[in-house]
């Protein structure tokens, strides 16, 4: 009876791992998570598009509803999510954390619509570039060389961000501009909360602080000439 | 469980698949790909076309920011699409094999 009883013992460990094997086999027969994760993040830079289209009645109507409709349709799929009806496995690139809390990528379209809608393009160019690209640079850079990095260097490419888009300003506001607004990003990005995520961060900081520095530099008397970046096109037709 | 601290490494990682076959999962995400590749570069040539037609052949300095955007959305999205692809590939490569 001991010996039916190693055996079986013996048995039911070859075929845990000869199931661990396959698994291994299976695991490794699967999508890159992590680039279509970076990619879906830089694709998000497509959303300027919207300073391009025509200023004309319909496309305005256009303009307003359509990126609305769009995020009452992802709250409502993460809702089911949430709620099991869909099953997180179709959420392709998710992490761990946010099986069972909303998605990233909530935030991130939360706040853009915030950015596009209430902040001038000069806030909200660079802030949604923070966003899409300088959070996968960061992440890739803490990834690959260490947290200590990630501070240095996201502020460098968020600072570049700043100032392509305040370039016609003075020069004094260029830099303080730039500066605020990195530091909000790197800011953003670095403090991390499981309830609120960095993507919706990593933009609105940086676009509450400039709009705080420039409600302040406009009461103590300083004008600053506000000029846009990307102009409306003209209809083809 | 999920780990509410989200410095935790194991709580960056991905959600693995429960399922063997996991080809039907990632379907929209391999028909989605081509355009993750191509609409940031579409929208980054826009801009510096824009600029091109409405500043540079006008003689004028309105648009420059047009410009050093579109090349800001295409140079950004290519330095990811690269790995991108690559993984693209070797998923491909691997779905032959098995």
């Amino acid at each position: 009876m001991k010996k039916f009883t190693e055996q079986l013992e013996e048995t039911r460990k070859k075929i845990t791992n000869q199931l661990d094997e396959t698994r291994k086999k299976i695991n490794s027969y699967s999508f890159d998570a992590h680039w279509y994760r970076r990619v879906c993040h830089a694709f998000g830079a497509c959303f300027l598009f919207y300073y391009m289209l025509p200023d004309v009645d319909w496309i305005n109507i256009i303009k307003f509803w359509v990126p609305l409709f769009i995020f009452v349709f992802a709250v409502i799929l993460e809702i089911l999510r949430l709620k099991g009806v869909i099953h997180s496995e179709y959420f392709f690139g998710l992490r761990m954390y946010e099986k069972k809390r909303v998605g990233s990528y909530l935030f991130f379209g939360l706040a853009v619509i915030i950015l596009v809608y209430f902040f001038p393009q000069q806030i909200a160019i660079p802030c949604i570039l923070c966003g899409c690209l300088a959070d996968p640079i960061m992440g890739e850079v803490r990834y690959r060389f260490g947290k200590n990095y990630v501070y240095v260097f996201g502020f460098l490419v968020c600072m570049i961000f700043f100032m392509v888009s305040w370039y016609t300003a003075d020069l004094w506001v260029l830099f303080l501009v730039s500066i605020v607004g990195a530091s909000g990003a790197v800011l953003g990005e670095v403090r991390k909360f499981w309830w609120l995520d960095d993507d919706f961060m990593i933009q609105i900081v940086p676009a509450v602080l400039l709009l705080i520095l420039l409600f302040v530099l406009t009461n103590i008397g300083v004008s600053i000439s506000f000029k846009n970046i990307i102009y409306p096109g003209d209809m083809p037709w | 469980m999920v780990k509410k601290n989200i410095d935790n490494d194991k709580s960056l990682e991905y959600l693995e698949k429960e399922r063997f076959y996991d080809e039907k999962i990632v379907r929209t995400e391999l028909l989605a790909a081509p355009l993750l590749v191509f609409i940031p570069l579409i929208i980054g040539f826009l801009l510096v076309y824009d600029w091109y037609v409405r500043d540079f052949l006008e003689n004028s300095l309105n648009l420059f920011g047009e410009l050093i955007l579109g090349f800001i959305i295409s140079i950004g999205n290519i330095l990811f699409d690269i790995p991108f692809i690559k993984s693209l590939k070797k998923f491909k490569k691997e779905q032959k094999n098995f």
